[in-house]
């Protein structure tokens, strides 16, 4: 049976990540908004502010948890602390899914607070697989590990980025979060064909997809998450949807965030390339052909990027 | 599947790279890392191999010094720019991150700043260190519930004897040289050109609470109540905390207050329970 049947992922529709900014709007207006997904590590805090407004979204809209620290792919197995807070986490929010990263965040006693990328080897592969097959094991929830942005490769590196995707999670017998517009920046960076790396991944194995904007510099791309999700990634993201059917889509924006109503108008344009990707595949539609690439357009990065956005802190307090 | 990396070389490459990440100059300067990194890092067109782990260094300095900024506005107003990027550049290098949340990264910059003679108000700036991390551990400290005033009635007078007070876990006592409470509310509030005075030295007894809004608040209390919530906090008897206040502050008539100071403590949700 596909892992999605057999763990009984469901498809929950378009949603976007809950950011700090929007709190108060979204819980005096409780607008539509098919599902929230949170930053794990934001509400792994005992009380206060924070778990106020997991309360309050959990009362009103299907929420899933996305980590940030797991460091699954680190030279040490994931901190056992750590652990235990995010399955008490897991158990108060009840989601349908958690996922992390296929990264590595720190060695030798450092959290380096980053999605550091893995070399594709065999190495890396029973690292990941073991441990993430553990992970499910112990947060009873389905697992999904997401493919990230890079700005470097690794000589030792023997397999594609989507090769390496692919072994970890059939090993692990875990789900894949697809996120599109990573894909997009690490095959720019990369200099590989992101519709290659599309069309190879386990698509019944896909429980979640991620849309973003990034940042253009001279040289390379950033996965900011800052601004709308370029046409480019769209083509892509219909892709996938024709390849794997209705999969939970998420927008996720993270710099330079909007209002709530243009973070959601941004969720319906997704919505509407969603069902163009689910009409294709059911032979309602010809396929629409992909963007001409448009030139990019330069940008200056100034500041760090930060999955998630700004977390809600005491600075924020008088 | 070509060249492939044991367990033991791929933790190797991870150690190496988690080093440099955490270094404070560029690595493109260093010709060691240049030939380190050709080896280890693949060729790009765009990017050589030490560019593209440069990438995730600057971030690394970037990501934690701005996590500092936000957690520590007033330490960072006292200090300006250049004294707080030192100060920082100091500390990340010294201490290194190991929590998994960022909430945890200034734990020990106020033991730090201890350590940083050349830093202008050292004084101030530790007092406002340890403010700032108190007020980031309350934000997040857990929940509790409210004094039952029925419970409190309830007791007989024979038992207050042994009664221990049970504080709010979202509490904290500080006692500072300087009035940093007022100060940070001062820089926060002050505009962007605006100055702040610093003050001169004024010894407070602070109690950090978080207020049943959830917001963070201060109140400076007399010598007196802060030994008796102390003592109190300690796991004193309320006859015990009250005599180890007494011993403390004898010229401050605390059983007078004693029922006034209780009942603002109740209101404010500082005591939250009465164990007998």
């Amino acid at each position: 049976m596909p892992f999605k049947e057999s763990v009984g992922v469901p498809d929950l529709g378009v949603g976007v990540g809950l950011r700090v900014p929007h709190y108060r709007e979204i819980l005096e207006r409780q607008p539509k908004i098919d599902f929230f997904e949170l930053i794990s590590e934001n509400f792994m805090g005992a009380g206060g502010k924070p778990r106020y407004h997991l309360e309050r979204i959990l009362e009103s809209y299907p929420v899933i948890l996305h980590g940030v620290s797991l460091s699954i792919g680190g030279p040490t197995e994931p901190d056992r602390a750590y652990l235990v807070k995010l399955k008490e986490l897991v158990r108060k929010v009840k989601p349908a899914w958690v996922s992390d990263h296929f990264c590595w965040c720190g060695a030798g006693g450092a959290h380096l607070h980053d999605l550091l990328p893995l070399p594709y080897t065999e190495a890396s592969i029973r690292r990941v697989a073991r441990r993430a097959a553990m992970l499910q094991d112990f947060l009873e929830v389905p697992f999904a590990l997401e493919n990230t942005s890079s700005y470097l490769t690794y000589t030792a590196s023997g397999l594609t980025e989507w090769q390496f995707v692919s072994e970890v999670v059939e090993r692990a017998n875990i789900g894949l979060m697809f996120d599109v517009n990573n894909v997009y920046v690490s095959a720019f960076n990369h200099g590989f064909d992101a519709l290659e790396f599309v069309r190879n991944v386990p698509h019944e194995r896909i429980v979640q997809i991620h849309l973003a904007g990034h940042t253009q510099l001279e040289n390379y791309i950033i996965d900011t998450h800052r601004g709308q999700v370029i046409d480019e990634v769209l083509d892509l993201y219909r892709e996938t949807i024709r390849l794997s059917g209705p999969v939970s889509t998420l927008i996720e924006w993270d710099d330079e965030i909007p209002t709530l109503d243009i973070l959601l108008a941004e969720a319906e344009r997704a919505r509407t390339v969603r069902n163009q990707g689910l009409a294709e595949r059911a032979g309602k539609a010809a396929p629409i052909p992909a963007h001409t690439p448009t030139p990019a357009h330069l940008e200056v990065q100034s500041g760090p990027w930060r999955q998630g956005g700004p977390r809600e802190s005491a600075g924020q307090d008088l | 599947m070509t060249t492939d990396l044991l367990d033991q070389e791929l933790t190797e490459l991870q150690l190496w790279m988690s080093a440099l990440l955490r270094r404070r100059t560029s690595l493109e300067k260093d010709p060691l890392t240049t030939r380190e990194a050709a080896a280890k890092i693949g060729q790009n067109p765009r990017l050589s191999p030490v560019e593209q782990v440069e990438i995730y260094r600057e971030q690394f300095w970037l990501r934690h010094s701005g996590s500092l900024l936000e957690d520590f506005p007033g330490l960072s107003g006292i200090l300006g720019q250049e004294d707080w990027d030192q100060l920082i550049q100091g500390y990340l290098e010294a201490v290194v991150p190991t929590s998994y949340t960022l909430r945890d990264l200034g734990e020990q910059l106020p033991n730090f700043i201890e350590s940083c003679g050349w830093l202008p108000h050292q004084a101030l700036c530790r007092d406002m260190a340890r403010l700032e991390w108190a007020y980031t551990d309350l934000f997040d400290a857990p929940d509790c519930g409210e004094l039952d005033a029925n419970k409190l009635a309830g007791i007989p007078p024979e038992a207050w004897s042994e009664a221990q007070l049970v504080m709010n876990p979202a509490l904290k006592l500080l006692q500072v040289e300087y009035p940093v409470a007022a100060l940070r509310r001062n820089l926060r509030e002050a505009g962007e050109d605006e100055s702040v005075p610093i003050p001169e030295p004024q010894p407070e007894q602070l109690v950090l609470y978080r207020g049943t809004d959830r917001g963070l608040y201060y109140r400076n209390v007399s010598r007196g109540a802060f030994a008796l919530l102390s003592a109190a906090n300690a796991g004193f008897s309320v006859v015990a905390a009250a005599e180890q206040a007494i011993s403390e502050v004898p010229e401050e008539p605390i059983f007078a207050s004693l029922g006034a100071w209780f009942r603002e403590w109740g209101t404010l949700q500082w005591i939250i329970d009465v164990k007998i």
